[in-house]
């Protein structure tokens, strides 16, 4: 146990550390293209490999990706791995337990070889089974931000 | 016993203070591949990836996690090493034990900053980003936070060299003008280098003597920008290097050493650690020992240039002379008579140095990577005039106070 002397105290920082990071092109377009309710993969030139979201270099072969390598997805996938939250954080370093139990899934769209990672809704935790067939949702209105992306749902 | 190992490839992004176009890993990608490109190697034949930025800057704890995909790392071996602005000489020196102890026989050390990701200018998130992990140390001696971050943080590396530069022009005689000398030299150098950032062609003594007054004895145009970039080389064993490179530039000796010329130890807490933050000791006992290693006995005579790490300028005159190059306090003599030009008997940072190109993480880096341009006649524009044998690359940071010194030459030297 330390004594009170050993404790110095921060009560606020004087500062805030703020970040602005850019994206790169592919992710711009990516990001860009959601308002459109159009998801891009970037698919390598040289082997195939097809990124969702897009990148401009290839990971398997070394190859560069260029913007000409976008393609579209049909927002169409099969359910690969998934788990069920019970929890969620409060803001204040503690847990809050969910009305409902949220299911998170990876996802793996038609046409891509990489996985997303996003809600699953419109299905009971006890009924979800991997190779599920999904679909993605669309918030109301798409504003070109990731969030437009809102879930996935069974076909 | 160690394998000789060779500089085979160098790649470096054009410096700017801001690369919006690309993300982080893909700036870090354009290095690399420049540099593969110049080693005529294909990434599927690099064993080994050494990576390192300033420790927090940019905002992202673990970069090497999201960009090893994009530099060609997937299922070869990573190390990340950060140690303050000197963490490019800490790669590259990586990159050679890698290579040297016969575990890999092609490495490459890259190393990046991108300021511009950011919110604030410059350098100044990165640095309080830092701070907070050296400051609550300190706060634990009983030190105000908003006295440490004003005094050092927001004054930067700044505030840590002005004092430095106070000490070295009572202890040698030189005055502010060698300064504006010494910036003025380095943005006509990097006029010379398509890579660097600050680039001035025909800049002289009197321009860098009209910009403003920063902090005593620091004028504006003394004081390094805050750059975003990569700097990557190909290091190989002994085989390969001599099969790839018409010219290798060969690692002969290299060192690391810090002392207890710290920041924390020194100004802020009143003095406790040193009195002479310009006696900068670590850098004497690994210029002493790297020379040891390359088998250079005399190095005023042995070293044909040197890339010295002066984010202020004061820093090139005191760096030089603890590398060796000069007797003590004499460095500003020389610069006074062109010996420090490209064309000069010493020439210290021909590229232009960290004075006119500062992304931070890679700095150190670049110092290695400039001498070993140098030795393979690459340098373009800023190629010295004769033929390069050994060249000295130095690094300065941590906090303030580690130091690495790398030795080059045209020959494995033994």
């Amino acid at each position: 146990m330390k004594s009170k002397s050993e404790i110095v105290e921060v009560k606020a920082l004087p500062f805030a550390a703020g970040f602005n990071w850019s994206t790169g092109f592919q992710m711009q377009r990516f990001i860009q293209e959601l308002a459109n309710r159009k998801i891009l993969g970037a698919k390598c030139p040289e082997c195939g490999y097809t990124y969702v979201p897009p990148r401009s270099r290839c990971g398997k072969c070394y190859t560069k990706i260029g913007e000409e390598n976008l393609i579209n997805l049909s927002g169409k996938g099969t359910l690969v791995g998934y788990t069920t939250a019970y929890v969620k954080l409060d803001g204040q370093g503690n847990f809050q337990d969910l009305e409902e139990p949220g299911i998170i899934g990876a996802i793996k769209l038609e046409n891509a070889d990489s996985t997303i990672f996003m809600p699953l809704e419109g299905i009971k935790p006890r009924d979800v089974t991997e190779g599920l067939k999904v679909e993605v949702q669309w918030r109301e209105e798409t504003k070109g931000e990731l969030a437009d992306i809102r879930c996935f749902k069974p076909t | 016993m160690r394998r000789n190992v060779a500089i085979i490839g160098c790649g470096q992004t054009k410096h700017s203070s801001k690369r919006r176009d690309v993300n982080l890993a893909e700036m870090v990608s354009e290095a690399v591949y420049n540099a593969l490109e110049d080693a005529q190697v294909s990434p599927r034949d690099v064993d080994a990836f050494v990576v390192g930025n300033m420790q927090g800057f940019g905002g992202i704890a673990q970069p090497e996690q999201w960009l090893g995909d994009s530099i060609g790392a997937p299922g070869k071996s990573v190390i990340r090493i950060a140690t303050g602005g000197t963490t490019g000489g800490s790669v590259g020196q990586g990159a050679y034990y890698t290579v040297a102890s016969g575990l890999h026989d092609v490495a490459v050390a890259v190393a990046w900053e991108k300021h511009s990701d950011s919110k604030e200018a410059g350098a100044t998130t990165g640095l309080l980003h830092v701070g907070l992990g050296n400051f609550f140390h300190a706060a634990s001696y009983g030190l105000s936070l908003k006295n440490l971050v004003a005094t050092s943080a927001v004054g930067a590396a700044a505030g840590v060299a002005v004092y430095q530069a106070m000490f070295y022009m009572y202890r040698s005689g030189c005055s502010i003008e060698h300064f504006d000398m010494v910036a003025a030299k380095a943005r006509r150098n990097a006029a010379k280098n398509k890579y660097a950032h600050l680039q001035w062609p025909g800049c002289t003594q009197e321009d860098i003597a009209k910009t403003e007054m920063v902090v005593y004895p620091f004028r504006y145009g003394h004081i390094c920008p805050a750059s975003d970039g990569a700097s990557a080389i190909v290091v190989a064993e002994e085989n390969l290097a001599r099969k790839k490179a018409r010219q290798p530039a060969w690692f002969k000796g290299l060192a690391a050493y810090s002392d207890e010329e710290n920041q924390l130890q020194s100004e802020n807490f009143g003095g406790v650690g040193v009195l002479d933050p310009s006696e900068q000791k670590g850098c004497w006992m690994s210029a002493t020992k790297a020379y040891e290693m390359a088998g250079i006995k005399d190095p005023k005579k042995e070293i044909d240039i040197a890339e010295v790490y002066q984010p202020f300028p004061s820093q090139e005159l005191i760096f030089a002379e603890r590398l060796g190059l000069f007797d003590e306090g004499t460095a500003w003599m020389a610069l006074e008579k062109g010996e420090t030009d490209i064309d000069g008997r010493m020439p210290l940072d021909p590229s232009g140095g960290v004075n006119a190109t500062n992304a931070i993480g890679s700095t150190a880096l670049q110092r290695i990577l400039e001498c070993a341009l140098q030795i393979m006649g690459k340098a373009e524009e800023h190629q010295v005039p004769r033929k390069v044998h050994n060249a000295v690359a130095h690094g300065w940071g941590g906090v303030t106070s580690y130091i690495t010194v790398t030795v080059l030459g045209d020959s494995p030297g033994r």
